[in-house]
């Protein structure tokens, strides 16, 4: 544990703060007041009052509960997305990396559509050909993401194809699926790990995005988006109702990204330690370690 | 040529898999939009008027061929709502989108220079430390959280700025200011790299030992070859720079396409809601497809690589 927040400080402290906000998320809405509980006597009290350590909304709700419960909702549906994202992203990437010139061809296109197609605009089209959901939601994550983690994985791949190793595979029979996923396919690892928290907090602004749009979470569910879009018309009279939700999604933005940072540092170290000898000759005392 | 040819063929087939998708998307899913052009009392004839106004009365596949002749002919339909030529509503639109991102590109790409040379030059200055906060600001906060802060000091509070509309150039100073922290962040890290990377050249130390002044080098010499990959950069941006405007558009009451989808989208207006991100994707393909050509004019080396 000491070891690990010297050597990566930023990585450890990402991660640390990240466990609270999980926390919180989880286990602040059984502690705290009621998010929905409507108190208009405690209407619009600015934070630190008694009671309301973060003050209350125009309809006297917690603002405190209200974004716990939102980073439950948030959490919960940036994950998803994100797992969907990267599914898709990597199976897609993975084809467009393939040998196989016309479905390489097809899902290369695919992604440059989905690259093309500014993502709020998916959404107002989306949204407006069913009913904002959940699932939608998520939906709309998945299509908005797949296509950036598709395009690192597609060059991964593509970098990882003239290596010897693949050559031999080739050479000994092995067919292209079994290429792309028993070969390079565990090369691709380190690259979706450090892309998952960077694909999380992505998932987390355009979460709050549609939200604030009215595309995304529906009122009375608290969302961060939905809670900024309701504070927007008091933004003369109640600053609070704007800038609490706003830091709380730019710390955990901030740590997600933090943790990403941390992970390709941490990932790129071992990675040149296992594959390239020479370095580890250079550093003798940091190979025997890990 | 060949390879100029090969980038026109593949922005035509970007394009019309969007033209196609959206269409069938809209049609096979979305409401009834006579019933929001009527009101709850309109009786059945009411509403079948509409319709063949409309001509949703016809099958998908015969207002899908009705659409593609318009397209032929360079229309893409009336809007049900406002009973005008969608592009007539959607050119206007686009330009004011175009002005704000292009002005945000602007703001961000100076700031990213200065900033990003800076940094390079002494990772461990002032200037680098500021530049490394507001780069994870940039990242972290939402775009449209950015423009309310920004929104409640300086409209607010200070009342320097007008907080929304469109009616002069102050109009443009919050929302292109809130736009350019959002892609800031990637322009800056790419160029500070890159900075970083030319320094170890031989031409650098050669321009040093020549005794030219150090400002002269990093902001004349290494630039130039440092801005490449920051060509790169911006032309993959150019899609979360589009959809970053529909939102500052959206926080700031800007009249552009943004603002635009969201009338078609309260008002179930396929022609409207369609033609908005046709328009947007042809620009975007077509400022994608300048890029990259500006960047084979720039640099000859990716000319012969994407030649062979």
């Amino acid at each position: 544990m000491m070891t690990m927040m010297r050597r990566n400080p930023l990585l450890f402290f990402s991660t640390f703060l990240m466990g609270i906000i999980f926390v919180g998320g989880i286990f602040g809405p059984f502690l705290l007041p009621d998010p929905l509980a409507i108190d208009l006597i405690n209407a619009m009290k600015p934070p630190f009052s008694s009671h309301h350590l973060l003050g209350t909304d125009p309809l006297g709700r917690d603002i405190l509960s209200r974004i716990a419960s939102g980073a439950r909702v948030s959490l919960v549906v940036s994950l998803l997305g994100m797992i969907g994202s990267l599914t898709l992203g990597t199976i897609m990437g993975l084809v467009s990396g393939s040998r196989n010139r016309w479905l390489a061809w097809a899902s290369d296109r695919m992604i440059d559509v989905q690259m093309a197609f500014p993502y709020i605009l998916l959404a107002i089209v989306i949204v407006s050909a069913t009913t904002p959901s959940l699932p939608v939601l998520v939906l709309l994550m998945v299509l908005a993401g797949w296509a950036s983690a598709g395009r690192v994985i597609r060059s991964i791949v593509l970098s990882e194809r003239p290596k010897d190793y693949v050559k031999a595979a080739e050479l000994v029979g092995a067919d292209q699926k079994r290429v792309l996923t028993r070969y390079i396919g565990p090369t691709l690892i380190p690259a979706i790990l450090t892309i998952a928290p960077l694909q999380a907090s992505a998932m987390i602004v355009m979460e709050a995005t549609l939200s604030f749009l009215g595309l995304g979470v529906q009122p009375p569910t608290p969302s961060w988006g939905g809670m900024l879009l309701e504070g927007k018309v008091y933004l003369s009279q109640a600053w609070w109702l704007t800038t609490i939700p706003g830091i709380a999604i730019a710390i955990t933005c901030a740590a997600l990204i933090g943790i990403g940072e941390g992970l390709s540092v941490k990932l790129r170290g071992d990675r040149r330690r296992r594959i390239d000898p020479s370095h580890v000759a250079v550093a003798p005392g940091e190979g025997d370690k890990s | 040529m060949r390879y100029f040819l090969s980038r026109v063929v593949q922005a035509l087939v970007i394009i019309s898999g969007i033209t196609v998708s959206v269409f069938f998307m809209l049609r096979f899913t979305a409401g009834d939009p006579a019933r929001i052009r009527g009101n709850i009392f309109s009786s059945n004839d009411v509403l079948e008027s509409y319709r063949r106004q409309f001509g949703t009365d016809r099958t998908v596949l015969q207002q899908f061929i009705t659409f593609l002749n318009g397209v032929i002919h360079g229309s893409l339909g009336d809007s049900f709502r406002y009973q005008q030529p969608v592009t007539g509503l959607v050119l206007p639109a686009l330009r004011h989108t175009m002005l704000l991102g292009f002005t945000a590109l602007v703001i961000s790409l100076s700031l990213a220079i200065l900033l990003g040379t800076l940094s390079a030059r002494k990772p461990r200055g002032v200037v680098a430390r500021v530049s490394g906060v507001i780069a994870i600001f940039g990242q972290s906060a939402p775009l449209f959280w950015v423009g309310l802060l920004l929104i409640n000091i300086f409209a607010l509070h200070l009342g320097w700025l007008p907080s929304g509309g469109f009616s002069s150039w102050k109009n443009l100073v919050l929302p292109s200011a809130t736009l350019a922290l959002s892609i800031l962040p990637s322009e800056m890290r790419v160029l500070s790299a890159s900075v970083k990377a030319e320094l170890d050249e031989d031409y650098v130390r050669t321009a040093h030992a020549f005794g030219l002044a150090r400002r002269k080098v990093y902001f004349v010499h290494v630039l130039r070859n440092a801005c490449l990959p920051l060509l790169t950069v911006v032309g993959n941006d150019m899609g979360m720079l589009l959809g970053g405007a529909i939102v500052a558009e959206v926080v700031f009451n800007f009249p552009g396409i943004g603002s635009l989808a969201l009338v078609g989208l309260n008002a179930h207006d396929y022609p409207l809601l369609q033609g908005v991100p046709i328009v947007a994707a042809c620009t975007f393909v077509v400022v994608n497809l300048f890029v990259d050509l500006l960047y084979t004019v720039i640099n000859p080396r990716v000319r012969l690589g994407g030649a062979s």
